[in-house]
């Protein structure tokens, strides 16, 4: 059963078409990259799947079945719009919203203990937020988002304006929480993020579904066709499947035939006793494969 | 419920427990009992407590009741009460001439013209008593005291009289101070919506509790703030009441109908619903607290409207602009329970103007509900007039 499902969902503001026909599901314990450029509509399909706004048409099923307010309790959500009280005190803030997620005084109170003490804030504990740093607000607002122990974690854009320093501390936080079973989704345009974190992504632009599936077959499914090798002793010609040879940089990219595969290559060469150093199926970055479907070809789901 | 009471508890907190908020508590009441007392005092200070003389030259004083002897001094002749004058140890004195009883003339004499109301007032009275002496004594005392004009009401067992200035005064004062709350609680509830756009708490809230349990909480919370407002006022107007009742003798009479109160009651509580409601509308529509302030004097200020035209209301309160006052819910607050103090609404009159006020009050909370939805997470854009009765 998934985590988190939408079918066919269709959303129009106006004249404009948001989310045009957008199918994924969520598996449990995983972490989604829900991928677009700005404006894609990637937070219009968080919006939809919690129940924020409602789809012109389609299905939402969150935690096994339609958004209820129940489910609201089991939700972790951290808006791209980063924001909290700002004139009140930090704990009053904390415990409020909490209490708000269904948690009782004291559980809340001992949990924000907990965090206030992991995130370094217990100092701060008494200040008013607009006192605090805007590091501090956002370790702040993750401690909102965690402190129920949420069992679907939704993040929108969880990376933008942070330091290194901040960025790094999310990342330890996302992977502790999939360590606990969470299941995280990830909103988000920084690829490299992605690449590091997600176990599989869809990815929208203009409101539709360009790409969708785990990181690695979508990887292997944009590969260029291409191997890389850096050799000892050079490399000879005539090269059985090979089309065109490139040097790059030290090492020769060898552009293959539609029909021949890297595996026959690579026999060949270790048959007629190349020294290998290196030998790589050239896969693309998530970078070139994000910039090749949003920019080239806008026909194919 | 049990989050609907969370945000309750949260709003009402937030506001009741500020410095600023029980500042505003204290300072409106201190600052009536403050411009009363400086009113008192400033009589006090010129009310002249000097005895007044008077020169018996008709010889028709024969007795001088006892709680006159210490405002009232017998002169021998002129010569002796204007030696008195010019010492400064009476006000002014009277001379009753000896053709009296033809002429029936008293003279007074004074430094200042302006003082010459009260002095005459106890010479007048001194001679009224004397003259009836040889009257029975309940005819007598009845002619002294003079004839009391009392208005009653045709229905009922309202009265207004003369001396009756707090009743007269109280539908006014209570107008005022019902408009006061109603535009505090609305501003306040207004700001509590604005500011979880500003602050972009808003999604977390969405995500958390449905907009009806937010908006539920957030509309009693502010409503109580401005309700425990009205009952602390309220209080401390009892008390001053009571003060005036115990000590002052024209506040004894005072007497309001149980339907100015019904009247009250009723028009104030859906006004104060629809204005929360158009507040909190205003509220999910615009982006920042300083736009949304502009915009909420577009719905206080009609209240106030009756009150700029008290004059003909009091005047005539059955003519044609109160009864337009009556029928428009924003001027209907004021004008009724108004008119009902002062005159006699018919029945149909009030339930009509009641009925339009509830219905009015619905409709601003079904308009606000909707409003919020579908602005609650605009940040840029405004709503327009065509999305919000878009049927969805």
């Amino acid at each position: 059963m998934a985590s988190f499902e939408v079918e066919h969902i269709v959303k129009t503001f106006g004249s404009q078409r948001a989310v045009d026909d957008v199918t994924f599901a969520v598996e449990p314990g995983e972490i989604f990259g829900l991928l677009g450029p700005n404006g894609a509509g990637k937070t219009t399909t968080i919006r939809i799947a919690l129940d924020i706004f409602k789809p012109d048409s389609g299905r939402v099923a969150v935690l096994g079945g339609p958004m209820s307010e129940d489910k609201k309790n089991r939700i972790g959500y951290l808006p791209e719009e980063r924001g909290l009280y700002q004139d009140i005190r930090l704990e009053q803030c904390i415990l409020y919203l909490a209490t708000l997620k269904g948690l009782d005084r004291h559980t809340a109170q001992t949990r924000m203990e907990a965090y206030l003490e992991q995130f370094d804030l217990v100092a701060h504990r008494r200040k008013k937020l607009k006192e605090l740093s805007k590091g501090m607000q956002q370790k702040a607002q993750l401690i909102v988002t965690l402190i129920h122990e949420p069992e679907l974690l939704i993040v929108d854009e969880p990376f933008s304006a942070l330091d290194p320093v901040n960025t790094q501390m999310i990342k330890d936080v996302l992977r502790e929480q999939r360590r606990k079973g969470t299941t995280i989704v990830m909103c988000t345009h920084q690829m490299n993020q992605v690449e590091e974190l997600c176990d599989r992504l869809v990815l929208i632009n203009r409101g539709r579904v360009m790409l969708y599936g785990a990181l690695d077959e979508i990887r292997r499914q944009y590969r260029s066709h291409t191997v890389l090798v850096r050799s000892l002793n050079g490399l000879p010609d005539g090269l059985v499947g090979v089309e065109r040879v490139e040097p790059i940089n030290g090492s020769v990219a060898l552009h293959l035939r539609p029909d021949a595969s890297p595996q026959a290559v690579l026999q060949e060469l270790v048959q007629r006793s190349v020294q290998l150093e290196q030998f790589e199926v050239a896969l693309p970055t998530l970078d070139e494969i994000f910039i090749e479907v949003v920019t080239g070809k806008e026909t194919t789901a | 419920m049990n989050k609907i009471w969370l945000v309750f508890k949260y709003e009402y907190l937030r506001h009741v427990l500020r410095k600023r908020f029980l500042l505003g508590l204290l300072s409106v009441p201190l600052i009536i009992a403050f411009s009363i007392g400086v009113g008192f005092l400033s009589v006090l200070v010129t009310v002249d407590t000097r005895p007044v003389g008077y020169v018996d030259e008709a010889g028709i004083i024969r007795v001088v009741p006892p709680e006159s002897l210490k405002t009232l001094r017998a002169y021998p002749d002129e010569a002796a009460a204007r030696a008195a004058l010019d010492a400064k140890q009476i006000q002014a004195y009277a001379v009753i001439a000896a053709d009296y009883a033809e002429t029936r003339r008293v003279r007074v004499v004074a430094m200042d013209a302006s003082m010459m109301d009260d002095p005459a007032d106890e010479v007048r009275q001194l001679v009224r008593q004397n003259l009836l002496l040889d009257e029975d004594e309940q005819i007598a005392n009845r002619l002294v005291a003079g004839p009391q004009l009392e208005i009653r009401a045709t229905e009922d067992d309202r009265r207004a009289d003369e001396r009756n200035v707090l009743g007269m005064a109280l539908p006014i004062v209570a107008a005022i101070l019902l408009l006061t709350v109603v535009n505090t609680s609305g501003g306040y509830l207004m700001q509590a919506v604005v500011e979880e756009k500003e602050n972009r708490t808003m999604e977390i809230l969405v995500t958390s509790l449905s907009p009806e349990q937010l908006m539920a909480g957030k509309t009693l919370g502010n409503l109580s703030v401005g309700l425990t407002q009205l009952g602390v006022w309220l209080g401390m107007a009892g008390l001053g009441l009571l003060v005036v009742v115990r000590f002052l003798p024209w506040g004894q009479n005072l007497n309001l109908s149980p339907a100015y109160f019904w009247l009250t009651l009723l028009t104030f509580l859906p006004a104060f619903v629809m204005i929360a409601a158009l507040m909190a509308m205003v509220g999910a529509t615009v982006t920042e607290t300083r736009e949304a302030q502009q915009v909420a004097g577009m719905f206080s200020l009609p209240l106030f409207v009756p009150l700029w035209f008290i004059t003909p209301l009091l005047q005539d309160p059955n003519s044609t602009l109160a009864l337009v006052f009556t029928f428009i819910p924003f001027t209907a607050p004021i004008t009724l329970p108004l008119r009902a103090a002062y005159s006699t609404v018919p029945l149909w009159q009030s339930a009509l103007s009641v009925g339009l006020l509830f219905a009015s009050a619905i409709g601003a909370m079904w308009l606000a509900g909707r409003v919020f939805r579908l602005g609650m997470l605009r940040y840029g854009k405004r709503l327009s007039l065509k999305e919000i009765f878009k049927r969805s």
